[in-house]
């Protein structure tokens, strides 16, 4: 395992470099447990009915999306649905299933609901005269009707959904309210929904949530755990509770629930722990200041009324046994307050007082200042310290990794819970659902591939990792290194020659030839490694290799920042820790040479691909860490035909959404780049776009296809390339298993699912390429939303396998297309270390591996 | 104190003089507030275990004084089905009441059922509210309510509020304040009633109120008045079992119960969590301690300097103290620091939560460290990250 591999893996879980790869599945993903979530009250001030819109719906279909809006906000998963991208496909009109491979039957973590045959959902509008402001008077009064208490119903106080049609198209009722005015409702309807509109969708989505809090789980987010079944981590002061996510939808022709087990972490630790611990650490001089610096903008949680709030300041002046005015005028110290209003007595009269401003709902009113009290307030979520805490992480995946098995058990008592549980069944049945069983199908496992390699083809034992297949063989081709440096402490210094030897032997069997580097020693420090830098390097240099003292960030990024674009070198970090470690040696040197060889433009490894002129493009788009109004987008395209050589370019975009901009410059370079070897311009081209968020479906097709379809057009004057547009999802619901030997595993590589658990309006499908040695591996979701190339289906499923073995960064699968994983690991790389666009000298080198 | 806003004055309608519009009188806190908080304080004061609370509505009082630390079982009982509902789910504990677990055990149970229909559910109380409950009675349950409240019931304690008619002038509309209200009583009628009741049922009682009215206002009284009714002589025996078991006429709406000390799970959970957290400090202190030695600057003297502290980390009483110093220190063997249990058990907060070395080593035994013995915890002295 390379060093920087390890640098890496710490705080940062999707990349699957050797570190990785076996901890993919099973690091506590966002899915898995909400480690950043910093949300930890409930929403409960939430009306369950409160998302439904209170604007009308006449007809269904994607009409109907806009009703989802509730004061601007939309939801995005509703969003999505209304985009029917396949009836536009000629060739998967009547069938996007694909054909190779052997058939092999899936377990799913869906269960289906069945509706009577002509079930109907009922919307009406409700007018009030006089009209009523409270939305809960409103509720109060409709509830009160004897006319509607037996009906299942759904209301926010504009719109009543009804499971059963009013005799009535126009119903008026009246009713008192408790001052005894006559209030006269008046019910109209105003829509009748089959049970596949995104609203009903919506609506099912509101009755399994009432469900599941009648099963006495406690709702985070849009997520429902079980607090009393708590696992505990004290030696990090965690706590987490197990849950679901769960969601109801419509699949290719049934109404399915699905539900996947997720965690929610919690901290157990309060603030004036988490000071008094900071205060042994630091020492008092600067106490103070880190105590502000490292409190200001957290969340914490007030433990006598579940609020959240935000630190904004520290008062150290201020005393619990100091007096404040209540609301009513009157003066009352802290201790006795908390005393009085909630018999909370502070142990520690001395802490100082956090100060939190709280934002009035209204704008006219002046934001209001809180005092709160450090040994009363929760920290929550977990900081980029705890992130990058790897003994930390560990315990935690530890606990929350589930084997598929583990997991199935999990549903079973999910759904048995459901069904048995009276007020749940109660619910179900008065709206006419009826919970069935967990759903089986039958997917394919398609064909494994062969690795290619420069005068060897082998097929590797597991296509999880052909490491030990390839030991001997040639990479396909490979610079030699002639001009190099090697810049380490001093303390580094004694196992550069071991290490030099080992890489040296393990790069000569690969093909790849080094040469005794230039050796620098400079002092422990980031000034010192970056003196050296900036004297030695010069642009004859082919590659800078620094020997890290440790893994404080400033050496990488400042390293990183500086090789990337100020003065352009291939570079690569190595741990001094990686290595010296004993007897790994060799697999450590393998690793790095592979490194350095796609560093300085080398091809490892390549497999069989039938279609000739194809160029695959990556596009990924990330948050910058420091910078919240910017993203960074990355854009890798091949450029030859056996998809081994890489264009890579980058670029930071002011903008708050995960929209890219700027993929007409970066298509055209690519395209001329690609000119530039073959002589021609590719016939096809295939992008896979990753980093899409929820609800930007139309988004992408209005604004980024047509980007990517001028440049391809305006590239040459007459055939110009055919264009295939697929949205690559790593996070999605479902979740496949086999049986075996009567206990349920990961599927095998290369399964892809692509009926039952897809959705009728996309050209989509389910494929499984990566492998989990621990928990449970999560299907890789593919949507094609634009298709000019009218590949089958199959093939465009097969092609997307092979896609995903030649990431050089790890000898075997990985979750996504290579193209995709590099977009993914430059944009990392740039939003997370160095923050500004890297040289254009670089782009056709894999120089951010 | 009521609070006059700014409607005083003289409207003109078409040119004619019209009549002093009457001041609209606006409570801070709002009323109903101060209800509940007058029942927050008897709570505060007089330690009930059970607590019913008639006519308990979307339970907000219950919301309110569920965090006492005395309270065992808080019942509340309503007419109207889907108000009980409507908050329930406020009533289930906080994420803050799983990280730290109250001392005892707290149920909260809501019932469907009249105030008037006598559940055996409800008998041996400290504690029974009726707020704003007696003028939605019409009279033939107001007969019956004494009977069951105070003959049947027999709480320790009664507190029974009601709107008061004296105020009612003050206000814009002279009839009731709601439409359900069957009537309103002003000091006198209730204060005969109640009085009769009491006496009837060996009860003692004590008139106070909420709601001052505004000055100037005269003599009116407080907007609501509050009778709280104390029994008299030796309290009750508990009811035997038989008589419980009989009449179970209320259904059960909501029902939830706290984690707590009390259940062993949760018990373990958190004397791990607290032990963990104490030899944190304690191996953050050893390591800080060295770091100062080695630097022999003066930064370890100067902390101790008052004028310059913020802050100053747990505080413990001299006793505490004492108990601290005089337990075995944590000493260092190797890489690894152990601290001794006997050590841990002098921390207040660790000691709150076991009594002997031996109960502190059955519960955290299989989730914290030990050293071979048993009788320390042990724990790693080298940085775990940078």
């Amino acid at each position: 395992m390379a060093g920087r591999a390890r640098v890496r893996a710490r705080g940062f879980t999707r990349s699957p470099s050797a570190s990785e790869v076996g901890y993919l599945q099973a690091s506590p993903s966002p899915e898995s447990a909400d480690l950043r979530d910093n949300e930890a009250s409930s929403s409960s001030g939430f009306e369950d009915t409160s998302r439904i819109s209170q604007q009308h719906v006449v007809s269904s279909g994607y009409a109907e999306c806009a009703l989802m809006k509730r004061g601007g906000k939309t939801f995005p998963d509703v969003m999505d649905l209304g985009v029917c991208t396949r009836e536009k496909f000629a060739h998967v009109r009547d069938s996007k299933t694909g054909s190779s491979g052997i058939p092999v039957k899936l377990v799913t973590n869906l269960f289906s609901l069945d509706l009577p045959q002509d079930w109907k959902l009922y919307q009406y509008h409700v007018t009030y005269m006089p009209d009523l402001e409270s939305r809960s008077m409103r509720i109060a009064l409709l509830y009160s009707q004897k006319e509607l208490s037996s009906k299942a119903k759904a209301f926010d106080g504009a719109i009543l959904f009804l499971s059963e049609k009013l005799e009535e198209k126009v119903t008026e009722l009246s009713s008192e309210t408790r001052r005894g005015e006559t209030v006269k409702l008046t019910i109209t309807l105003t829509g009748e929904l089959p049970a596949s509109s995104p609203v009903c969708i919506q609506v099912f989505n509101i009755i399994f949530k009432k469900i599941l809090k009648k099963l006495s789980m406690y709702q985070i987010g849009r997520n429902f755990y079980k607090p009393s079944e708590p696992v505990e981590i004290p030696q990090h002061k965690l706590s987490l509770w197990p849950g679901f996510a769960i969601s109801v939808s419509y699949f290719e022709n049934k109404l399915l629930f699905s539900a996947n087990v997720s965690y929610k972490v919690l901290r157990n630790e309060t603030v004036l722990e988490f000071m008094t611990a900071l205060c042994y650490q630091t020492g008092m001089s600067s106490f103070t200041q880190m105590c502000e610096k490292q409190l200001v903008g957290l969340i914490v949680l007030t433990r006598y009324n579940n609020r959240t709030y935000r630190v904004d300041d520290i008062d150290w002046s201020v005393k619990p046994t100091h007096s404040f005015q209540k609301r009513d005028g009157s003066e009352i110290t802290y201790v006795d307050y908390y005393k009085q209003q909630y018999d909370i007595t502070l142990s520690d009269l001395h802490q100082p007082m956090l100060v939190s401003l709280l934002k009035s709902k209204r704008n006219d009113v002046e934001a209001r200042m809180v005092h709160l009290i450090p040994e009363l307030c929760f920290l929550t979520g977990l900081t980029s310290q705890a992130t990058s805490d790897f003994q930390l992480m560990k315990a935690v995946a530890e606990e929350t990794r589930l084997s598929p098995q583990g997991r199935q058990q999990r549903l079973a008592r999910l759904a048995d819970d459901i069904q048995r549980n009276k007020d749940a069944r109660f619910e179900l049945e008065t709206w006419g659902l009826h919970f069935g069983c967990q759903m089986s199908l039958t997917g394919r496992v398609v064909p494994s591939e062969k690795i290619l390699m420069r005068d060897h083809i082998c097929q590797p034992v597991s296509a999880a990792d052909w490491s030990k297949d390839i030991r001997s063989c040639k990479v396909l081709s490979a610079q030699s290194l002639s001009k190099w440096l090697i810049i380490c402490s001093s303390r580094a210094e004694s196992m550069i020659e071991h290490f030099l030897s080992c890489l040296r032997r393990v790069g000569s069997s690969m093909g790849f030839n080094v040469d005794y580097p230039k050796i620098l020693k400079v002092q422990e420090s980031t000034a010192a490694f970056f003196g050296a830098l900036q004297k030695h390097v010069d642009p004859d240099v082919q590659l800078v290799m620094c020997i890290l003292p440790s893994t404080q960030q400033n050496y990488y990024e400042s390293i990183k920042k500086y090789l990337s674009s100020d003065c352009p070198v291939p570079s690569q970090c190595v741990l001094v820790r990686t290595l010296s470690k004993q007897g790994m040696m060799m697999s450590i040197a393998t690793k790095i040479a592979m490194q350095m060889t796609c560093k300085l433009g080398g091809e490892l490894w390549a497999v069989e691909i039938p279609l000739k002129s194809l160029m695959v493009v990556g596009i990924d788009v990330c948050k910058d860490a420091f910078n919240k109004g910017m993203v960074v987008v990355g854009f890798v395209a091949s450029i030859n035909l056996r998809i081994t050589r890489w264009f890579s370019r980058c670029i930071l975009q002011r903008t708050t959404t995960e929209i890219a901009d700027c993929l007409k410059v970066f298509m055209i370079g690519a395209l001329n780049k690609w000119y530039e070897y073959n002589h021609g311009l590719p016939a096809r081209i295939i992008v896979y776009r990753d980093g899409v968020g929820n609800g930007q479906l139309q988004t992408l097709l209005e604004y980024e296809v047509p980007q990517l379809l001028s440049s391809v057009t305006e590239a040459s004057s007459n055939a110009s390339s055919k264009l295939s547009v697929i949205v690559v999802r790593k996070r999605c619901m479902p979740r496949f298993f086999v049986e075996q030997n009567r206990a349920l595993q990961n599927p095998p590589l290369g399964t892809v699912v692509d009926s039952e658990a897809t959705r009728p309006e996309w050209y989509d499908f389910y494929l499984v390429s990566q492998a989990a040695c621990r928990g449970t591996v999560n299907p890789t979701y593919y949507n094609v939303i634009y298709d000019d190339n009218g590949l089958k289906p199959d093939h465009m499923q097969r092609l997307t396998f092979k896609l995903c073995h030649l990431y050089y960064n790890w000898p075997g699968l990985v979750s996504i297309p290579a193209p995709c994983q590099y977009a993914h690991k430059l944009t990392f790389l740039v939003a997370q270390s160095i923050h500004k666009e890297p040289s254009l000298e670089l782009a056709n080198s894999l120089f951010y591996l | 104190m009521a609070q006059s806003n700014n409607k005083e004055g003289h409207g003109v309608v078409d040119g004619h003089l019209d009549l002093p519009v009457k001041k609209v009188i606006n409570f801070s806190p709002p009323l109903y507030r101060q209800r509940y908080s007058f029942v927050n304080d008897l709570v505060n004061q007089h330690k009930p275990k059970k607590v019913a609370d008639l006519g308990c509505g979307n339970a907000s009082l219950i919301q309110m004084i569920k965090s006492h630390s005395c309270l065992e079982l808080i019942v509340g009982v309503d007419i109207n089905k889907d108000k009980i509902g409507s908050q329930r789910c406020r009533l289930s504990p906080f994420s803050g009441e799983y990280l730290s677990p109250r001392d005892l055990n707290l149920s909260i149970i809501l019932y469907h059922g009249s105030a008037v229909e006598r559940d055996s559910r409800l008998l041996g109380f400290d504690l029974v509210t009726c707020i704003e409950l007696i003028e939605h009675l019409d009279s033939e349950d107001l007969a019956r309510f004494p009977e069951v409240v105070f003959g049947y019931l027999s709480p320790a304690m009664v507190v029974i509020s009601t709107p008061n008619s004296d105020f009612n002038p003050l206000f814009p509309a002279v009839t009731m304040r709601d439409s359900d209200h069957k009537f309103e009583w002003n000091r006198k009628q209730f204060q005969t009633w109640a009085s009769g009741v009491a006496d009837f049922y060996n009860y003692s009682v004590e008139f106070t109120g909420v709601g001052e009215p505004p000055e100037g206002a005269g003599n009116v009284g407080y907007c609501t008045q509050i009778g709280v009714f104390r029994k008299t002589g030796a309290p009750a025996t508990e009811p035997c079992v038989a008589e419980q078991s009989g009449q179970h006429v209320y259904k059960i709406v909501y029902s939830v119960s706290y984690p707590s000390l009390q259940q062993k799970e949760i018990r373990k959970l958190a004397v791990a969590n607290e032990v963990s957290r104490q030899v944190q400090s304690l191996r953050q202190r050893y390591v800080s301690s060295l770091r100062i030695l080695r630097r022999g600057d003066g930064d370890g003297h100067r902390a101790s300097d008052p004028g310059l502290v913020p802050f100053s980390g747990p505080v413990f009483t001299e006793l505490e103290k004492r108990k601290i110093e005089k337990s075995p220190e944590p000493f260092r063997f190797g890489n690894k620091l152990y601290v001794p249990l006997e050590r841990l058990l002098a921390y207040p907060k660790v000691n709150r939560l076991c009594d002997s070395v031996d109960t502190m080593r059955a519960l955290i035994a299989d989730s914290v460290r030990l050293s071979r013995d048993g009788s320390a915890v042990k724990v790693d002295l080298r940085e775990a990250s940078p």
